[in-house]
Order: C-alpha cells, then structure tokens, then sequence
C-alpha cells in the first residue's frame, strides 16, 4: 500500500531543516531511520503535510569521546554503528547491549537513536490497520475521546516500548534538543511524560540532536524480556546502575507510556544492601509500585509480577559482576 | 502536489534515473519502476524479511519501511544482482547444494540477508548467522538447511583459497 500523500523534504543542513519546522513544524514529521514512521504512515496513524529527512545531516552524525570521558552521540548515529562502537562497548557495555537489544539486524542497520529516543507509544489497539481501528472507532491517540484499552481513562495509555531510553536515563544521560531559536539540554529522565498521546516534551519545531553519555564507574546492567530476542518488542527492560558505595538506580522500561524511575525499590538496595533477601524486598516493592494497565502483550498483572522478576534479576547481577 | 520528484538510484551496477511519488517505498519502486520483481512484499511491518536488499555498504536493510527518495544517490543490490553472466553466486550456490528452499517466497529475502552476514564474516560462527538472520523468517522449508548453507557457502566461492 502506498505511502499517504505528503512533500519529502532533505535539507542540507540542520539550520536549513530548523527553519522548515519552525514554519510548519506540527505538519512535519522527522524522518529518521523510518523504520517506526513508515509503519506508521502505511497504517495511516502518521499521515504528515511533509517529512523532514534528518539521517544525513553532519551536526546529527558521529560519536565523539570528550576530555572529561563523555561521549557524545549524534541522534542519526544507526543503532548497528552504535551497538559495535569501539568506546561505547568499552566504557559502557551495558548500554551498547541495549543497541543491540532492538529488533533485528536488519532493524538496528536503518534505525537511528533519536528515532528510537522519539519512538511513538505503541498499543493493541492503534497499532492495527486502518480497517482494524475503523471496526471500533477512533480513540485518544487518533483525536477522539475514547480508549479500547481501559474505557475509563482520559489520557492515553499506550506504551513507551523503546528499548534504549531505560539504560540513558539510568546512566545520567542528557539531550540536546535544537529549534532555531537557540538550543536547550535536558536530562533525558526529564524528557518523557507518561501520556501516550504527547509522550515527550518535544516542541514542534525541535529536533533531538545528541546524546551526551557521562562518564562513571558505576556498574550498570541491562535486561530485556521478550518473546524472541533478536526481533521482538520488550514485554519489559530494565537499566540497574549501582555505585561502589551501594547508591542504586532502578529504571523500567516497556511497563507504561514512560520509563518508569523505581524510587522505594532503589531506596530498599541502597540503604540494606543486595542480600538474597533484601533484593527480594526490593523486587516486592517493585511489584507493588507499579501502577501499570493491561496494554500490549501482557495484563496488568503480568507486568507486575514482570517488574518484580527483573528488579530480583537485574539487583542480582549487579551483585555478582565481577 | 509538486511535480514528482527524480530519483537517482543505482541497482545492481545500472545508474537509473527514475520519476518517483513521495509514496512509494523503495521496495515500491524496485518492483513497480524498475520491474525487478525478485524482492518480495511480505508482512510490510518489518517483521518478515522477505524485502532484504542490500545497501551499498553490503548490508541487509528492509526495503518496505523506507521511503524510496531517501535513496536518492545511493547504491544497492537486489536478489536478481548476485548472478554474475549466469554464474551464481557462492551462496546461491550452497542454498541450491543444500537444498535450502522449499516454496520459495522468502528465498530472495533471506538469500540477501545471507549475502550480508558473508559481506562481513565470510566464514560466520552460528552466534554470527543466528544475528543476522533473526529478522528474516521460513515458514516452510526451516531455518536448519538455511544456516547450515550458509555456514558452509565459503566452499563455493570462485577461489576458497583467497578467502579468510
Ligand atoms: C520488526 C520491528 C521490530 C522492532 N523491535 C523493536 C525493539 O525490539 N525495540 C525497540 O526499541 N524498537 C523496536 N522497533 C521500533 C523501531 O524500529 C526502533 O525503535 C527504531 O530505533 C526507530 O528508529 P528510526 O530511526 O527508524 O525511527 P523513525 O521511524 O525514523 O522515527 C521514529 C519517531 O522518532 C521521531 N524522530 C526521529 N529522529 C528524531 C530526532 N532526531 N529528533 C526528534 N524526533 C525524532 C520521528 O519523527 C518518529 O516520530 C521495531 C520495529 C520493527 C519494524
């Protein structure tokens, strides 16, 4: 089926691309490795006036090792380049193994890390065909006041199911976001907002354009539960970061329509340690935190008894790291 | 709508010039434009593999979740550019010593998917081919034959000796 009608603009320089969005921005939809956004538009859930070809543009592209051990990484980096880089694997394996942990090869050689950073929500009903949907109807995501999820919500419960910002947001990562206006840094922690409608705080005429990765000794693990590795979406992740003074992170993700931060879990390893029994403390605390809905896949419950099981394994393999 | 756009795209060695719609997938165009039907239209969701080609760079990329202008200026290979005057190519021969096919719709995709594993192993350990392969799927023949054909293409290279 052919794509819906639209004007296929590739500005030669980013500035050049700023200024198409911030003339027209809610009609534009950025295209970067469109492996989610050619889906999209063939379903019709995108049908964009223009799409804004980004992938090539020199300020989006490169990984660069600062002074101070950061690196810096360009939004149209492919994850395939990202997952087989030399410094991200050595400085930090776990991240690279969440590149690595996206769809297929075939995938992972067009996708880019902004479009997995901006990947829309994704959900059992929208995700269908346009016939599909027509059967029951619009909902939220397509501007209607409904949801075939769970009738009594108001705001859309699509899920976050991008399987890298889990392990960013653990790592303390920031982005930077460009309009030509001027440029902003954001934690990435601060970029996500649990509504799968606008599921960031992206402005219209903003383009994500880095990633800056902090360098730490920490020790960080990534984990990814799904039905087949090497092609399927998350069932769910999770990104653990534990410091040598026993400071520990706890970030899901694929539970809800954000990553979700694990506070009393985090507080619970912290504070008494990684003891078989204290993990379990934590991965109970997991389990009832999280104030999830039946969406994709898996029920409510499931993904409960999920957020336990990956809290238990990941607090695990972090104590057991060499 | 603006006129439409020229497309400037080189498959398996011929330069082409072609008029494209913002529509149309690359996978639109091979088919529809320049009339290479070896490409197959499976699952259009990603999922399936059946559409691989391969980029410039010799690797596997799915040609029904791009738009075709964002080739403009580049290169790449389909099924049907393997074949060399008639002579196949050292996969396509160990899939035929191998028997790896059975129905056939899959084969170009996976045979392209194949192609990149050897582009860049070209003598794959399974964790290699298991990688690149887990996005292209057999419903019929199996993925057993496959890899094992894959596993042992090297031997049919025009000079195994040259190879790594
Ligand atoms: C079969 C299949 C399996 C998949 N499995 C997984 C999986 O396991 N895990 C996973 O995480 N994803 C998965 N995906 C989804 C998708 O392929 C990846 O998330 C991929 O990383 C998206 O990147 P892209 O460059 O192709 O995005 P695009 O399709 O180009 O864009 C995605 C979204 O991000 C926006 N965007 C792109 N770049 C920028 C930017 N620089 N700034 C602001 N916005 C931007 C786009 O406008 C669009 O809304 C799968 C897809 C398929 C087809």
């Amino acid at each position: 089926m052919l794509l819906p009608a639209h004007d296929y603009v590739k500005p030669r320089t980013l500035e050049e691309g700023l200024g198409v969005l911030s003339r027209s921005g809610a009609a534009v939809r950025l295209l970067g490795g469109g492996t989610d956004v050619t889906f999209n538009m063939r379903n019709r859930l995108m049908q964009p006036a223009v799409l804004l070809s980004i992938r090539e543009l020199p300020e989006l592209l490169g990984v660069e090792e600062w002074p101070d051990g950061s690196l810096r990484i360009g939004a149209a980096c492919r994850l395939a380049d990202l997952a087989a880089h030399q410094a991200v694997n050595s400085r930090h394996p776990a991240l690279a193994a969440a590149f690595k942990a996206v769809a297929s090869s075939h995938v992972r050689n067009m996708a880019t890390l902004g479009g997995n950073l901006n990947l829309d929500t994704r959900c059992w009903y929208a995700n269908q065909t346009q016939e599909w949907r027509a059967a029951k109807g619009g909902c939220l995501k397509t501007g209607v006041d409904a949801c075939h999820v769970v009738a009594s919500v108001k705001t859309c419960v699509a899920i976050n199911n991008a399987d890298t910002p889990p392990a960013l947001i653990a790592l303390d990562a920031t982005i930077t976001l460009a309009s030509a206006g001027g440029r902003r840094t954001l934690r990435l922690a601060d970029y996500y907002r649990a509504d799968g409608v606008t599921h960031t705080v992206r402005r219209t005429d903003e383009v994500l354009t880095e990633v800056i990765v902090p360098p730490t000794p920490d020790r960080l693990v990534f984990i990814k539960d799904t039905a087949r590795l090497g092609i399927d979406f998350a069932y769910g992740t999770i990104a653990a970061r534990r410091a040598a003074d026993g400071r520990t992170r706890l970030v899901l993700g694929s539970l809800g329509p954000a990553p979700v931060v694990l506070r009393r879990a985090a507080v619970i390893a912290t504070q008494r340690g990684l003891a078989d029994t204290h993990i379990e403390e934590a991965a109970e605390a997991a389990r009832e935190d999280l104030g999830v809905v039946s969406n994709l896949y898996t029920p409510a419950a499931y993904k409960r008894d999920l957020a336990r099981e990956l809290v238990r394994r990941a607090l695990t393999a972090l104590r057991d790291m060499p | 709508m603006s006129p439409k756009p020229l497309l400037r795209l080189t498959v398996n060695g011929d330069a082409l010039e072609l008029l494209v719609s913002p529509q149309q997938t690359l996978l639109d165009v091979i088919r529809d434009q320049v009339g290479l039907m070896g490409t197959k239209e499976g699952c259009t969701t990603g999922s399936c593999g059946v559409c691989t080609i391969n980029n410039a760079r010799g690797e596997a990329i799915l040609s029904c979740l791009t738009p075709a202008l964002e080739w403009d200026g580049q290169s790449i290979t389909t099924i049907e550019g393997l074949e060399r005057l008639g002579d196949l190519d050292a996969i396509q021969k160990s899939f035929v010593h191998y028997h790896a096919v059975q129905c056939g719709f899959c084969t170009p995709g996976v045979i392209m998917s194949a192609k990149a594993v050897l582009n860049r192993h070209p003598r794959p350990t399974d964790e290699q081919i298991n990688d690149g392969m887990a996005g292209v799927i057999c419903r019929c023949t199996g993925h057993i034959k496959v890899k094992e054909a894959i596993r042992e293409a090297h031997a049919f290279a025009a000079d195994p000796a040259a190879k790594p």
